[in-house]
């Protein structure tokens, strides 16, 4: 169903995907996809952009692989996903044709991510935690978050940080995204 | 859809307006109709009658109702990191500025009405200008303008970068939905900037 609707967003964009299309492209009847989507076609694009949300981040992970230390981990990741989020053809677009659509749904679906990305980092802190690399008076789950919303903040909108210089990844990793965790010997 | 514009804003555009001035009296008749009605809703007959001038008074100092929102929009945030930074400047220390700085902006966003109500109601209006390339532009422009609280103890590219790093913790734990943590509450304000973000801020070697 995800797939249908998002391959419909990719063509017509969001204004113009209507529930029927959505279920055409899904190869499924009208009447299922209002069982599934009961809000109607707002929760079927809502429910939809969180899913590619998602998915466009569980992709990441897996090309990014084994990391040697969360730190690591994040040096990579960040210039990654901001390269790929750049690249991405749809969100560019509908970015560009409809932003004052796209925005919102990615903002009320943004916490849905935040926990996933968290949930994601999490075993990666605990692990750093037990080696001795993180902190051991680190409140992991709040760290994990804040890590998650900060470094996502980051991909969306670099601001003055160029994301393309490894020296100034590095530095915003080791400082501003772990200074408050890494234990400072390893800094 | 009325959106708000922040391209043709900037610090050096604005300032704070003086008082019971056209412009002044226009920026607060906004701010008020926008907390009662929303943005959309507001025409420029609202603002003239709230503003206690003319409609022709109105459109002689600007173009649009769009106009009337950008140098709102500018004076606000000007408003904001301007407290902010007072509140940062009595501190004694470079967390302490940090934690003073960034609680006071916390809170007036927070108690703010007309971006309460646009937030609650009229999201498009407002989050486009947070993300992604427009979000950039506040961000560094935030950043810079935070930058003065931290001089005492940074150069001004790293006070600068300090305020860009508070503006993003800020936007991210206050302006989007469903925050898990009340930073506007002292305490817990000040434990969580000590723990996360003081750290990553300060003046290291190398």
């Amino acid at each position: 169903m995800f797939r249908g609707t998002y391959s419909c967003i990719a063509r017509l964009g969001l204004a113009k995907t209507t529930m029927d299309d959505a279920a055409r492209a899904a190869g499924v009847s009208r009447a299922t996809v209002y069982r599934q989507f009961p809000g109607g076609r707002d929760e079927l694009l809502r429910e939809t952009v969180g899913w590619e949300m998602t998915r466009f981040f569980a992709h990441l992970g897996e090309e990014l692989g084994h990391a040697s230390d969360f730190a690591e981990f994040l040096e990579r990741a960040i210039p990654l996903a901001r390269d790929e989020l750049v690249h991405h053809d749809v969100l560019q677009k509908v970015l560009e044709t409809e932003p004052d659509r796209l925005i919102p749904l990615i903002t009320v679906e943004q916490h849905r991510l935040i926990e996933y990305i968290a949930a994601y980092f999490l075993p990666m802190l605990e692990r750093d935690q037990e080696r001795g690399v993180v902190r051991t008076d680190a409140d992991l789950p709040r760290a994990a978050e804040y890590v998650a919303r900060m470094a996502l903040s980051l991909v969306a909108s670099p601001g003055r940080h160029d994301l393309d210089d490894p020296v100034e990844v590095h530095r915003l990793v080791r400082r501003e995204l772990l200074g408050g965790l890494l234990v400072p010997a390893r800094q | 859809m009325t959106t708000l514009d922040l391209q043709h804003t900037g610090i050096q555009a604005s300032g704070t307006l003086t008082s019971g001035t056209v412009e002044a009296r226009a920026t607060a008749a906004l701010l008020t109709c926008v907390a009662r009605f929303g943005l959309a809703k507001t025409t420029i007959d609202d603002l003239a009658r709230e503003a206690g001038c003319s409609r022709a008074t109105l459109y002689r100092y600007f173009d649009s109702k769009a106009a009337i929102v950008r140098l709102t929009v500018d004076v606000e945030i000007t408003r904001v990191t301007t407290a902010a930074v007072d509140a940062g400047l009595v501190e004694p220390s470079l967390g302490d500025a940090i934690v003073a700085v960034s609680l006071q902006a916390a809170r007036d966003l927070d108690g703010h009405a007309a971006l309460s109500f646009l937030l609650a109601h009229e999201p498009e209006s407002i989050v486009s200008h947070l993300t992604f390339a427009e979000g950039d532009r506040v961000l560094v422009w935030v950043g810079d303008a935070l930058a003065p609280a931290f001089t005492r103890w940074l150069p001004e590219p790293e006070a600068a970068r300090a305020g860009e790093w508070i503006a993003r913790v800020l936007r991210s734990y206050v302006l989007m939905p469903e925050p898990t943590i009340d930073l506007t509450d002292a305490p817990t304000a000040r434990e969580f900037f000590r723990a996360l973000v003081v750290p990553g801020l300060g003046v290291h070697d190398g």
